[in-house]
């Protein structure tokens, strides 16, 4: 096999798939990339059995045929080469002589027969949704993903196929985030599926702003096809909780918040929450909200924000790590912030069919 | 739910209900249903897994307040959902079942232990039923019985095994229990790392932590004299707080050189168990056991062929089976007598090394050549039974891992180079006349079979 390409090119692709390469060392060859010349472009594909993504660049192939070679090993040569040209040429023995200027390398590989194949989608439901939807809705959940491994069914993000709608779960036991897409799609393809987290990061790093998606559900796998990218991963076997049970029926107060200027000011004040207690405490007061965090023998914040607030004088505490992750994530400008009372839930939303419960924290008053 | 629940649990409502609020209290606690309470734990029924991530997660604190209300004292708290009843709650690690990025580590618990290497897979017979017997009994009740626990044996007979299957079963039924199971080369590999590194206290502090310590082939700690100190600290702290130890060896303590005496007196302490090679029902056992786990079928002959085959080491037993078993589904090729011993060629003839003894190699040669066996210990050489005896003492040299003076020994107290004489002539002859080679072949195999 003998190509070449241009250095962004091959970067590009390789960049495309080098994540999912397994960091377990018990098989070789899942730390290895597998490359296939074919007319005109080269197809990259990495897998850890868990995950796999095949990807491709633009390619002069002058001799088509296919190896593996170590992936890491490959990018961090390919990325410090001097020359913007650079040409492979892989002998019999899966040996990979690299040219590049007045650069020279030649890295050992391993026979493509080796390279477990990624899994065929036969009878599989397939559903196509922009990339753009996809993108947001997973950005807007997958922080509350639980990295609680002994709950292992909410280490992944709940794909919900339902009456027309996608929903996308994710929980951790303290906070849940959800949002809903509308899809079209027949009766039939209703299901309950639970992405893994590996597979979540890598779908968001993939996805783009234009163009479509095509999802394809095989029993226990799933695959996102992205026109020239392709994820494919196992699913997390099991029951999905019953999220709906989370979510607050009615709320008592609703304030309106500018997304940024609320972020900022958490911001501030939990750099003055303790690592310990680790909790923020929202005063609410006639069209003021007082926001403090105090660390004994440390110090304390205060910051006050202008808001129209009507309700009833009260406090609640909660985690600024987990009520800042949605504001980062969201890109509306105005979110509205729903309560009860101090010991229930809290809700996040926007315009947009989104929801995201925070449970307060208990404060010793 | 009985009567004695029901009152306990109205009892615990309300001391929870200023607790929490009316909507929480309404949403999460009016499913709950209290189904077992014993003066240690109470076990909780929810409809699904939400209750109990979000009651875990976030009213913890409010429920373990109002227990302590209710009863007097803080319980263990614990959840069944209707899903879970069959599942993962009570079952060993391996029933859990996902297909997520970090799901190895769960099944491994952490500690690399083989799933499989539990209790219920372990075949018992008269060679391991004492090892196995402690075993069980340090696992149901660590660091009560027998403490430290030392099991010894040879290669492939178990020793890792029942190891495993202590941390297992204590890790399935405490998930709480600190267990820690590794080979005494990585004990040292992190000893040397923490002396260079400087984190000695980091070192000692994570496996003097430890309520179950595991630690493997013990005999690689003989000449390491720092490292055997650094263990003798932990193995004291340990034993005096009244945690449970298992060592494993391929010799017993006594017999390990370069091992310090206070070490081995300390390992002596508690009970020593001995695995000895399977016999040939536990062999056949073993066999069954393992073809059903895998699913192969053969036919019973081969199974009786490899467990009379095979007799010193499990692993090689189990070695062979897989080599069958893949050969069959492979070629889908009958399998006959010929072609599992060519199938098995290597493994076969390493096994005869092992088991013919200088003893029948002299009642083979003397009823080949139909000499008494008293003559192959004899001082008398005629040429007809001088030969013979050399024949014997070279397939003694051939067969047998024995020295020559064992031999010359074994042969009525000869002296070496009467051995080394013998083995001389004998491959001499073997080179010059071909009847004579053909003979000593025919023995050779005789022997082996």
């Amino acid at each position: 096999m003998k190509f070449s390409a241009t250095k962004e090119k091959l970067l590009e692709g390789l960049q495309q798939v080098q994540n999912v390469v397994s960091t377990r060392t018990t098989l070789p060859i899942l730390s290895n990339v597998l490359l296939q010349a074919k007319e005109g472009a080269v197809h990259l594909t990495t897998t850890d059995l868990d995950v796999g993504v095949r990807g491709s660049f633009e390619a002069n192939v002058d001799k088509t045929g296919a190896t593996t070679l170590p992936a890491r090993r490959l990018f961090t040569i390919i990325r410090e080469l001097p020359s913007s040209e650079i040409s492979v040429e892989v002998d019999g023995k899966n040996a990979a002589s690299i040219r590049s200027g007045q650069s020279f390398f030649k890295i050992l590989g391993l026979p493509e027969e080796e390279f477990p194949p990624l899994p065929k989608f036969e009878n599989a439901k397939v559903v196509t949704m922009r990339q753009k939807d996809l993108h947001d809705g997973l950005r807007k959940t997958a922080y509350a993903i639980s990295t609680d491994e002994t709950r292992y069914v909410l280490n992944g993000v709940l794909f919900s196929f339902k009456e027309n709608k996608l929903t996308l779960v994710a929980t951790d036991g303290r906070r849940l985030a959800m949002l809903d897409i509308e899809l079209e799609f027949p009766r039939s393809h209703e299901a309950d599926i639970i992405v893994p987290t590996k597979a979540v990061t890598e779908l968001q790093r993939l996805l783009k702003d234009d163009g479509e998606v095509k999802i394809s559900v095989g029993s226990g796998q799933i695959a996102f096809d992205l026109n020239n990218t392709l994820l494919v991963s196992k699913l997390i076997e099991g029951n999905y909780p019953n999220y709906k049970q989370v979510i607050p029926s009615e709320a008592k107060e609703r304030v309106t918040l500018e997304r940024e200027t609320f972020l900022n000011s958490l911001r501030r004040v939990s750099l003055l929450a303790s690592d310990k207690s680790n909790s923020i405490k929202l005063n609410f007061s006639k069209n003021n909200i007082e926001i403090t965090a105090n660390t004994p023998e440390v110090g304390e914040a205060k910051e006050s924000l202008p808001v129209a607030y009507k309700g009833r004088d009260f406090s609640i505490a909660f985690n600024p790590e987990f009520l800042m992750a949605p504001l980062r994530n969201l890109t509306e400008d105005e979110v509205f912030f729903d309560l009860i009372d101090e010991m229930s839930p809290g809700v996040l939303k926007i315009q947009t069919p989104f929801l995201y419960v925070l449970m307060p924290m208990r404060v010793s008053s | 739910m009985d009567e004695r629940c029901k009152a306990l649990w109205e009892k615990l409502s309300a001391a929870l209900k200023p607790q929490v609020s009316a909507d929480t209290f309404k949403r999460w606690f009016s499913a709950v249903e209290l189904t077992k309470a014993t003066d240690d734990e109470l076990t909780f029924h929810v409809p699904n897994n939400i209750y109990q991530f979000w009651i875990e997660s976030n009213h913890m604190t409010a429920l373990q307040s109002a227990i302590t209300d209710a009863v007097g004292a803080p319980r263990t708290v614990r959840f069944l959902t209707a899903e879970s009843d069959d599942d993962n709650d009570f079952s060993a690690p391996e029933a859990r079942k996902t297909n997520g990025s970090g799901h190895s580590k769960t099944v491994g618990l952490g500690l690399s232990l083989n799933p499989r290497n539990t209790f219920e897979s372990f075949v018992v017979g008269p060679n391991n039923q004492i090892a196995h017997a402690a075993c069980l009994a340090v696992a149901q009740a660590p660091a009560r019985t027998y403490n430290p626990l030392f099991i010894y044996g040879g290669v492939g007979l178990g020793k890792t095994h029942l190891m495993q299957a202590i941390g297992q079963y204590l890790w399935a039924k405490k998930k709480t229990s600190k267990v820690m199971y590794l080979s005494s080369e990585l004990f040292i590999n992190e000893f040397i790392d923490a002396i260079q590194h400087n984190t000695l206290v980091k070192f000692r502090k994570r496996y003097r932590q430890a309520d179950l310590l595991l630690i493997d082939d013990i005999q690689f700690l003989a000449g390491k004299e720092r490292s055997q100190e650094e263990f003798f600290h932990t193995f004291n702290t340990l034993f005096d707080g009244h945690k449970q130890i298992v060592l494993s060896s391929d010799r017993p303590a006594s017999e390990i050189a370069n091992l310090e005496h206070r070490l081995v007196s300390r390992f002596e302490w508690g009970l020593t168990a001995e695995l000895q090679p399977p016999d040939i029902e536990t062999r056949l056992a073993i066999l069954r056991k393992k073809a059903r786990a895998l699913e192969i079928k053969l036919h019973d002959d081969v199974y009786q062929f490899l467990a009379t085959r095979i007799r010193s080491n499990v692993r090689r037993l189990e070695g062979a089976l897989m080599r069958v078993a893949s050969f069959a589904s492979l070629s889908g090729k009958e399998l006959t007598q010929e072609t599992i011993e060519h199938l098995l060629k290597d493994i076969l003839l390493e096994e005869r090394r092992q088991t013919v003894t200088i003893e029948q190699i002299q009642r083979k040669v003397a009823e080949h050549f139909d000499v008494r066996l008293a003559d192959m210990t004899s001082k008398r050489r005629p040429a007809s039974i001088a030969f013979p005896r050399q024949v014997a003492m070279y397939l003694a040299r051939e067969l047998t891992k024995a020295s020559l003076n064992e031999i010359g020994d074994a042969f009525g107290g000869r002296d070496h180079g009467t051995v080394l004489h013998a083995c001389k002539l004998v491959k001499k002859r073997m080179h010059e006349q071909d009847n004579i080679r053909q003979t000593i072949s025919f023995i050779d195999s005789a022997l082996q079979r």
